[in-house]
């Protein structure tokens, strides 16, 4: 099988001039890494132990895309994140008790047990909840960034989703419209390769996603999904695009699915040797050793920041974990306003 | 053979209905096709409609007066002369079949099974909805009460039904708690009740009243009482009426006739129903064919009858199929009744008391007498006043020319 | 007081919204340039602008999606669907993401989603179908029928004012045929209200949309032979008004339920459960349903009339049911 990577030349010899600050580097790097942790700890510890109930899905290797194309959000930017999109909700300011609760189903969640695992969102933190329809929030975005232009606001809209979701004639219709209407908004497609079990050249016919753009009348772009910088860039590019008012831009990140679908997925219809080849393209990896040649980071600081970032998983899974559930009857609450 | 369906026609474009006014044949006539058969009557026009087809009127599905949707089948013509059946009365509407009968039957005065007290069964009031029911209980009304004569479908108690009752029961002056005992009808009181204001509602009672002298009467039935009671039959002076009245029937026979619709039946035996008193009611046990019965045999027809009425083991062919009927409260000591017919029929022959008066005899001379009152409630639909006294006269001229 | 067609009320009932607050915008599909298929938003792109009367590309899932997005944000859409029976295609954004936002994540989502439903207009299956009952059944959303010109105004106010999904279906058929006398000023009819139109002893219609008309046709008829219709028409299914429905069938004690919907999974099973439920005991007579039989809705005229339920039905079945 021949999987399309996208090969980004090393940072060093980059002429690029569109890299972040030192500071937003490291940023990006913690929350990949808080990502990864997270994420890890809910997939291979909580879920297997009985305490994550129903479906996990995590973005393993794909950290990436969301990170990358988030850090720099003004905080009335909005997003529309889907199910592989952890990084988003960190970076928008949902705190790692809140996310926990919500994938135990307790209370305290932003849906206080009403949905599950990432499907949750948060107006005051411009998150929108995503749901299992997945290309259902492309149009939604549209018209988030339809009412952008309505009141004359310069906040932009970054709606990821996967390869499998641009089959979808919700898909069609919201990019369609964002394009006719010139919506002030980011579609970032994560093509790690795999919707559940089909290979993407069972999904479409177009090589590239991006290359549906142009049938749109928008830019496409192609970066390499494990790179995160290459992503900050070009999403950079696109977030200003949409701000000046030039309408919606299609970025596609080549990247892989480290894991199955779910956390019930064993994904043998994946070649192992892809995973192996894969495996070395890891983002975090990657920046790390990028960091530390260019002195921007030690080894130990790098260390230290996984040290904190675990012992500060720990304890919102303490809290978490004695969180209450919500009382039964609250199943009948929150139908309509009250 | 084939049949046609006669329809209510479209007299038309915005009209749904029609009234059928006047039917122009009844059920067995023969008919041509385009000779007028029915009228009605719409919003926009009255009309005289014509036969679809050529045969004989077999059914007649709609009546007079009733209003049907246009393309309902208001009757048949087949090609076949069938003998008229009494065509059944159907609303418009298609409806399950009733589940008591609308009517009682007319020989309801008896029971047929007078010892049978299945209070369940004949006081139940047949289906009852269940706003009905919550109003029943509400106001403390026996459904048992109004069973089977409800105003809806099949004799079902409707909400209105059951609310007019209490308004009704309001209206009466109702004594105070603790003053009524209430007690459900037993099944024969029922039917009683039931038939005698059926009775009353169906015939022009009129009751004419005639004295007879039973001097020979009385002396006849002592020459003969000792050989009726050698073969097993005491001797009272029933059997001398019945016979009386028979021989009078033969002579008047619309006595012994019924009504129905428009049409006198005369009936063609004489079958004398003789009201017995038994406990709880009375019933009334039928001599068949008495105008072939000697005196004996009327005698032992009639104490037969009636100990089996008393001790309840009368059949039930024994109390249908009368004519006429005779009836003696005078056994209790009343001077004379006014008896209500028994229904189907058109007359009841009503005995008071037998005693001694003092009479004026042909030459003025006072004398003691054995009298009697005899009493003829007759409907005077069928019966002119004429008759019934001419009846009664020939009545009273065999009693007071008894040859011994 | 001014005479209104139907059609005209809901026009002015958005323009008015549209004049009293600025987050209240039109999104569709010819409501621009064109005023709309059925001219429900003509003159408003001139009075109101491109950025708030947005003619679309054919793509209902697009225009229910991106009236969702911009509802989360605080506007208030309304969105048209050219025909009530192109809602299906926007179906899944409405039942899965408008209907549930709330109870998922406490975000309002305060959009109005209507368009013309209903037959008797040579339509076919695909211009004559009433949709409601699919959103009826999907919690979250709120569903509306007005049947007269007034209603029409009031709710669609109350629906753009409401600050949850509100599904509001306009009768076609009464798009023109209808005209009132309506009040000036600013008025609203509240969603989950039924309204009494006749009032009867004898025998409870309760109907929506345009079979109010065909029930108040069969009870004048039924009036010359002494039976008393009464008329409820609901307004509103999801809420209804469960104390007016059971009102009038403790009222009469038989119910007749009407709607122009075909019969399985038509909103008459839920109002004759109800009624059985929690009126049982009033009842004098089988609750009965008058309904569009379960077809796809015909053309051929012959086939639309037999479709259709009838003043004769209702006088044929009030008949049976006031003889029970």
């Amino acid at each position: 099988m021949n999987v399309k990577t996208v090969n980004s030349p090393p940072l060093a010899q980059a002429q690029r001039s569109d890299v972040p600050p030192a500071e937003t580097q490291i940023r990006i790097l913690y929350y990949m890494k808080l990502t990864r942790e997270l994420e890890d700890r809910i997939e291979r510890k909580l879920y297997r132990q009985g305490k994550v109930l129903g479906g996990v899905y995590v973005g393993r290797g794909q950290e990436a895309i969301a990170v990358g194309s988030c850090i720099d959000l003004r905080t009335d930017d909005v997003v529309c994140p889907s199910h592989r999109d952890m990084g988003a909700y960190l970076i928008k300011g949902m705190d790692l008790r809140t996310i926990l609760a919500q994938y135990m189903g307790r209370k305290t969640g932003p849906t206080k047990g009403k949905d599950a695992n990432l499907h949750m969102g948060s107006l005051s933190h411009n998150l929108i909840a995503f749901i299992s329809m997945l290309g259902d929030s492309v149009p939604v975005a549209a018209g988030i960034g339809l009412s952008f232009k309505m009141r004359g606001q310069d906040r932009v809209v970054i709606c990821p989703f996967g390869d499998g979701a641009t089959s979808r004639g919700d898909w069609h219709e919201g990019v369609n419209m964002a394009s006719v209407f010139k919506c002030p908004v980011v579609y970032l497609c994560n093509n790690n390769q795999y919707a559940y079990s089909t290979p993407l050249e069972r999904q479409m016919a177009v090589e590239n996603v991006a290359d549906r753009a142009s049938a749109y009348g928008i830019p496409g772009e192609i970066v390499d999904g494990n790179d995160v910088l290459a992503v900050w860039a070009a999403s950079r590019r696109a977030i200003e695009r949409a701000r000046a008012g030039d309408g919606p831009t299609l970025i596609e990140c080549k990247t892989f699915r480290m894991t199955g679908h779910s956390a019930h997925d064993k994904a043998d219809y994946v070649p192992s040797e892809l995973f192996e080849l894969w495996e070395e393209r890891c983002p975090i990896l990657r920046l790390e050793r990028d960091l530390v040649k260019s002195g921007i980071m030690t080894a130990s600081a790098i260390e230290e920041m996984q040290r904190q970032i675990i012992a500060d998983i720990d304890e919102a899974v303490r809290i978490a974990e004695q969180d209450p559930y919500p009382e039964p009857e609250d199943c009948l609450r929150g139908v309509y306003e009250e | 053979m084939a049949e046609t369906k006669v329809i209510m026609p479209q007299m038309g474009e915005s009209i749904f209905e029609g009234t059928l006014t006047r039917w122009l044949k009844k059920a067995g006539d023969a008919i041509k096709r385009d000779e007028p058969l029915f009228e009605i009557s719409t919003d926009k026009i009255d009309s005289e409609i014509p036969a679809p087809a050529s045969g004989v009127l077999q059914r007649i599905l709609v009546q007079e007066g009733q209003t049907v949707e246009i393309n309902t089948v208001v009757g048949i013509i087949g090609d076949e002369t069938v003998s008229a059946e009494k065509p059944p009365a159907q609303t418009p509407a298609a409806t399950p079949p009733p589940p008591t009968a609308a009517k009682p039957h007319p020989q309801t005065v008896p029971d047929r099974e007078p010892d049978r007290e299945k209070e369940e069964d004949e006081t139940s009031p047949g289906h009852v909805s269940p706003v009905v029911r919550k109003l029943a209980r509400e106001h403390g009304v026996d459904l048992a009460i109004l069973g089977g004569k409800g105003t809806g479908i099949g004799g079902r108690i409707t909400k209105n039904d059951i609310l007019h009752f209490v308004e009704e029961r309001k209206a009466a002056p109702a004594p105070a708690q603790g003053e009524v005992e209430r007690v459900p009808m037993s099944a024969m009181r029922k039917a009683i009740a039931e038939h005698m204001v059926m009775s009353q509602r169906t015939s022009a009672h009129v009751t004419t009243f005639f004295e007879v002298d039973c001097s020979r009467v009385m002396a006849a039935r002592e020459k003969l009482k000792p050989e009726f009671e050698r073969g097993g039959a005491k001797l009272t002076v029933t059997p001398f009426f019945v016979h009386a009245a028979v021989q009078a029937l033969k002579r008047f026979p619309i006595l012994n006739a019924s009504v129905e619709g428009n049409t006198i039946v005369y009936k063609k035996g004489i079958h004398v129903g003789i009201a017995v008193n038994i406990e709880g009611g009375l019933i009334v046990p039928v001599i068949r064919n008495a105008a072939e019965k000697n005196m004996q045999q009327l005698a032992q027809a009639i104490n037969d009858l009636g100990e089996r009425a008393r001790s309840r083991q009368l059949a039930p062919d024994e109390v249908q199929g009368g004519t006429f009927s005779v009836t003696n409260p005078g056994q209790f000591g009343a001077v004379i009744g006014t008896p209500i017919i028994n229904q189907p029929q058109v007359a009841i022959l009503c005995m008071g008391g037998i005693k001694k008066r003092a009479v004026v005899a042909e030459n003025d001379a006072i004398v003691a007498r054995p009298m009697i009152m005899l009493a003829l409630s007759f409907d005077h639909r069928i019966i002119d006043g004429a008759v019934a006294d001419q009846f009664m006269a020939d009545i009273q001229k065999q009693l007071e020319n008894w040859e011994s | 007081m001014a005479v209104t067609t139907y059609v005209e009320a809901i026009r002015q009932g958005i323009w008015e919204e549209m004049e009293r607050d600025e987050n209240v915008f039109v999104i569709g599909e010819d409501v621009g340039i064109y005023g709309g298929a059925f001219k429900v938003t003509d003159g408003m792109l001139e009075k109101f602008g491109e950025l708030r009367v947005v003619d679309t590309p054919i793509s209902e899932s697009g225009i229910v999606g991106a009236a969702i997005g911009a509802a989360l944000m605080g506007m208030r859409p309304v969105a048209e669907m050219q025909f009530a029976d192109f809602i299906s295609c926007g179906f899944d954004q409405i039942t899965n993401f408008a209907a549930k936002c709330r109870y998922r994540w406490g975000a309002p989502v305060p959009i109005v989603i209507r368009g013309p439903s209903g037959g008797g207009v040579h339509g076919g299956p695909f211009h004559s179908q009433n949709p409601e009952m699919y959103f009826v059944h999907t919690p979250g959303l709120k569903v509306v029928c007005p049947s007269t010109a007034y209603d029409a105004k009031g709710l669609i106010k109350s629906a753009i004012r409401d600050n949850d999904p509100v599904l509001y279906f306009e009768h076609k058929f009464l798009y023109r045929r209808i005209k009132e006398e309506l009040p000036s000023g600013d008025y609203t009819v509240p969603i989950g209200k039924a309204i009494i139109r006749r009032e009867g002893a004898d025998i409870s219609v309760i109907t929506y949309g345009a079979m109010v008309y065909i029930a108040m046709d069969a009870a004048k008829e039924l009036e010359k032979e002494g039976i008393g219709l009464e008329v409820l028409d609901l307004r509103s299914l999801v809420p209804y008004d469960r104390e007016a429905v059971l009102e009038t069938a403790k009222k009469t004690s038989k119910v007749i339920l009407l709607h122009e919907d075909t019969r399985i999974g038509g909103f008459a099973g839920e109002l004759a459960a109800l009624i059985s439920e929690e009126a049982f005991e009033y009842l004098d007579g089988p609750i009965r349903r008058i309904t569009a039989p379960d077809t796809p809705v015909p053309y051929s005229p012959p086939l639309e009339e037999f479709f259709l339920p009838k003043v004769s039905d209702v006088i044929r079945v009030a008949r049976e049911l006031y003889a029970y």
